[in-house]
């Protein structure tokens, strides 16, 4: 089971005339098989945060790391963009990230491939994939390693809506079936409302500024009742941060 | 005066000037060092009659200023090449700004410009010396065939980049032509133009001095050619050095700051502007 | 309705797109017509120039050129010759491109190599490589030396900047999406780096073979006993255009068949991936 534990992060980045706080004190925990969402206005340093834990940048001060039983955990990131080879065929790209080529990772590549509806693509280059197809063989290219936590960069910013929206049910199927722990950063209240058991709300400046549990069960019927008034609510709160932050 | 804990026995002198010298600011200076460091040292085991000394270079070099022929040579030189540009840019213009409108003109020209573009400088200048023996003409012509593919090349590829949705706007306002030619088209070219002057100019330049070797018996290329001749090492270094000191000069002055073709591969200095807020 | 029938039966010529771009309209000839169509015109005035203007030491015929060539095929000079510069040229460019591949890698990884070649790399481009030429020609004497060192001095530039350019374009992010996954180096080596320098390095070897066979033709003239570049003085002195031609026309020849049939076929291969995907 892995275990997000992020202790008094700072980040902060020195321009050439300035510097700019990404991070500001910020602590939380989660643990198990959560979904957690990061959401905040752009600056508040939410995809920083995600790279200091996947290990692309280093914290200024503080801890913030993913264990799992003791020891560092495996890591699975979906990025904005696909970030996918492309000259490797898609199946290639699968097995790139494999810790080994062997043929049980083959055959989970596959799997992973064919639960994201793309089998048939696995010979085809990226680019001769749609955005969304791509974005969709980053997150089965992310779940296939199987690893002990996933890490998600706004990962349906790039797409229309009608593509995130469909990409946001099978993300969802994908993590009903895996029960991973997620940190799944966005912009979107309404989104984070409809996937997370956590949000964490940051603001620009980098400090934490709320942290909430959000109790529905799943699924989430958006023109369910409930789940319509708990993103009200939610936006309420997210809102009313913006008019006290700087 | 504070007393300072001696950590190690190196002087701290020695220590700064290793580490000065490893900056990359040094490295620029350190490189030339370097080769006439070499040089000096490799050149006596070798034997002075095949490679000259850096000082006997030094001394030629100079001498070849104070007597003159160089600068006349240069100088003759640089008016075949003017010559030569000029023909080449006022055909090549008109042919590739024809070779950009016309696809089937392009598909007929194609492969005669690829072999233009490949053809060796060293063939022409040796045909034209049995075409015209020792002169004017024959260099220029080489200069001449030398510049025109590229100013055509560079011309065409500006015609077809022309910016249409600019074109279509002026249409749609019914702006008159001769001010959509003048204020859309000819800016849209112009970086282009500059292009085919600068190749032209770059390629006119090698292949006028080749032609010079074989048909002609004054310039810069007759000249360093004849050093050779006369087994002149010294002579024939000193003359390279010269051909740098002209190259860079010409590139430098000549196309002042638009010069990145040969200078866009180095970083840019960074932008001295405020940091902006992205 | 009986003329539009005339008309639909009749073969339409499509209308050719690109020409309609820039103003009028054209019936579609095919390029491969137009190219067929300007070699048989070049050859043709080649052959009537020939002819009827210029005596045979001036412009020999085509005919006449072509059985130049043939002769000395089957005499074995071509053999001899062409084996000797061909020899020098590859060994040539083939240290100017490991040199200069490793040059380039260099300055796009460290400030301190970057300057410290960047003189020597602009003072090399802009230099007319006779200057080269005979420099090595007069040092190295007839040892093969001196087309060698020609080719290592002029052509390793080439190979530098494009190797230093696609070192520089490398993608970030790709890389990073590799180090994130814990992709072991050699994998990401060959699966992000190689192929991302790859289109460079192909740019590379296209300039740099340009510049080598010139450079290396140009060396022997000056000061080989064998060579092409050492055939086509000897033909200079003999006042023989029909000797130079034959010669210059086996160069520019093999430069062609190097440049179609073997760069060509392995950029091909390399770049399926780039074709086949669609905007």
């Amino acid at each position: 089971m892995a275990q997000v534990e992020v202790s008094h992060l700072h980040k902060v980045f020195e321009g050439e005339s300035r510097t700019v706080t990404a991070l500001d004190d910020v602590s939380f925990e989660a643990s198990g098989h959560t979904f957690v969402s990061l959401v905040g206005p752009s600056g508040c340093g939410k995809s920083t945060l995600l790279n200091i834990l996947a290990g692309v940048e280093h914290a200024t001060s503080g801890r913030a790391e993913i264990l799992d039983g003791g020891r560092r955990a495996r890591l699975g990131y979906v990025f904005q963009s696909p970030r996918l080879l492309p000259w490797r065929t898609v199946l290639d790209n699968m097995m790139f990230v494999q810790p080994d080529q062997g043929a049980e990772h083959r055959e989970r590549a596959e799997h992973y491939l064919e639960m994201v509806g793309l089998s048939d693509t696995r010979k085809a280059w990226p680019g001769q994939l749609s955005g969304g197809m791509q974005q969709r063989v980053g997150i089965a290219r992310a779940f296939s390693i199987e690893p002990d936590a996933l890490l998600m960069d706004e990962p349906f910013s790039h797409l229309d809506a009608i593509t995130a929206r469909t990409l946001r049910r099978e993300l969802h199927a994908l993590w009903m079936e895996t029960r991973k722990t997620v940190l799944f950063v966005t912009h979107d209240v309404f989104e984070a409302v409809e996937l997370s058991d956590r949000i964490i709300i940051l603001a620009k400046g980098g400090s934490l500024r709320q942290n909430l549990t959000i109790d529905l069960p799943y699924p989430r019927d958006p023109s369910d009742d409930r789940v319509a008034l708990t993103k009200t609510e939610v936006l309420r709160q997210f809102e009313d941060l913006d008019l006290v932050a700087s | 005066m504070q007393a300072t804990l001696e950590t190690s026995r190196v002087p701290a002198a020695w220590i700064r000037i290793v580490h000065l010298l490893t900056t990359p600011r040094a490295a620029r200076l350190t490189a030339p060092i370097l080769i006439i460091v070499t040089w000096q040292l490799v050149a006596p085991l070798i034997g002075s009659t095949l490679l000259p000394m850096p000082i006997d270079v030094l001394e030629e070099f100079i001498d070849l200023a104070i007597e003159g022929t160089v600068w006349s040579a240069f100088a003759i030189s640089f008016v075949r090449l003017g010559i030569g540009l000029a023909l080449a840019v006022v055909i090549g213009v008109v042919v590739g700004l024809l070779l950009g409108l016309s696809p089937r003109a392009e598909a007929f020209a194609h492969d005669f410009l690829v072999i233009g573009l490949t053809f060796p400088y060293l063939i022409w200048g040796i045909i034209v010396s049995m075409w015209f023996g020792f002169g004017d003409a024959g260099p220029i012509l080489v200069v001449f065939i030398a510049a025109v593919p590229y100013v055509i090349v560079n011309m065409a590829e500006g015609v077809r980049d022309a910016p249409r949705d600019l074109i279509d706007m002026a249409r749609s306002y019914d702006a008159p032509r001769l001010r959509v030619i003048r204020q859309v088209v000819v800016p849209s070219l112009s970086p282009f133009f500059f292009a085919a002057l600068r190749y032209g100019l770059a390629n006119g330049w090698k292949g006028l001095v080749l032609a010079e070797v074989f048909a002609a018996t004054s310039g810069a290329g007759w000249e360093i050619a004849g050093m050779r001749d006369i087994g002149n090492a010294s002579g024939v270094v000193a003359y390279a050095l010269y051909f740098a000191f002209f190259s860079i000069l010409v590139e430098r002055l000549v196309f002042g700051r638009l010069s990145d073709w040969v200078f866009r591969w180095r970083p840019r200095r960074p932008e001295a502007a405020r940091a902006v807020n992205a | 309705m009986g003329r539009r029938g005339l008309s639909a039966n009749a073969a339409r010529p499509p209308i050719d797109r690109r020409a309609t771009r820039s103003g009028y309209v054209l019936p579609r000839v095919s390029t491969g017509l137009s190219r067929l169509l300007a070699y048989a015109i070049f050859l043709l005035g080649w052959q009537a120039l020939s002819t009827f203007v210029f005596p045979p030491f001036i412009l020999p015929s085509p005919v006449l050129v072509a059985q130049e060539m043939v002769s000395i095929v089957e005499s074995g000079q071509f053999l001899t010759h062409f084996l000797a510069t061909i020899g020098r040229l590859f060994v040539g460019f083939a240290i100017a491109f490991v040199l200069g591949a490793a040059i380039g890698i260099a300055m796009g990884r460290s400030a301190y190599w970057r300057e410290f070649f960047s003189d020597y790399i602009m003072l090399t481009l802009t230099t007319p490589g006779l200057v080269f030429a005979l420099i090595c020609a007069m040092f190295f004497g007839l040892s093969p030396l001196g087309p060698v060192v020609a080719i290592i001095l002029t052509a390793m530039p080439h190979v530098t900047i494009n190797v230093y350019e696609g070192v520089r374009a490398i993608p970030r992010d790709l890389l990073d999406m590799a180090h994130v996954y814990e992709v072991s180096r050699p994998a990401r080596v060959r699966n992000v780096l190689v192929p991302a320098i790859a289109p460079y390095l192909f740019t590379a070897a296209r300039y740099g073979f340009a510049i080598a066979w010139k450079i290396t033709a140009l060396t022997e003239l000056f000061g080989s006993a064998s060579g092409v570049g050492f055939q086509i003085r000897t033909e200079f002195l003999l006042f023989s255009m029909r000797g130079v031609l034959a010669w210059a026309l086996f160069l520019v020849i093999f430069a062609i068949v190097m440049e179609r049939f073997v760069l060509m076929r392995m950029e091909r291969r390399f770049f399926r991936w780039r074709r086949q995907a669609f905007a």
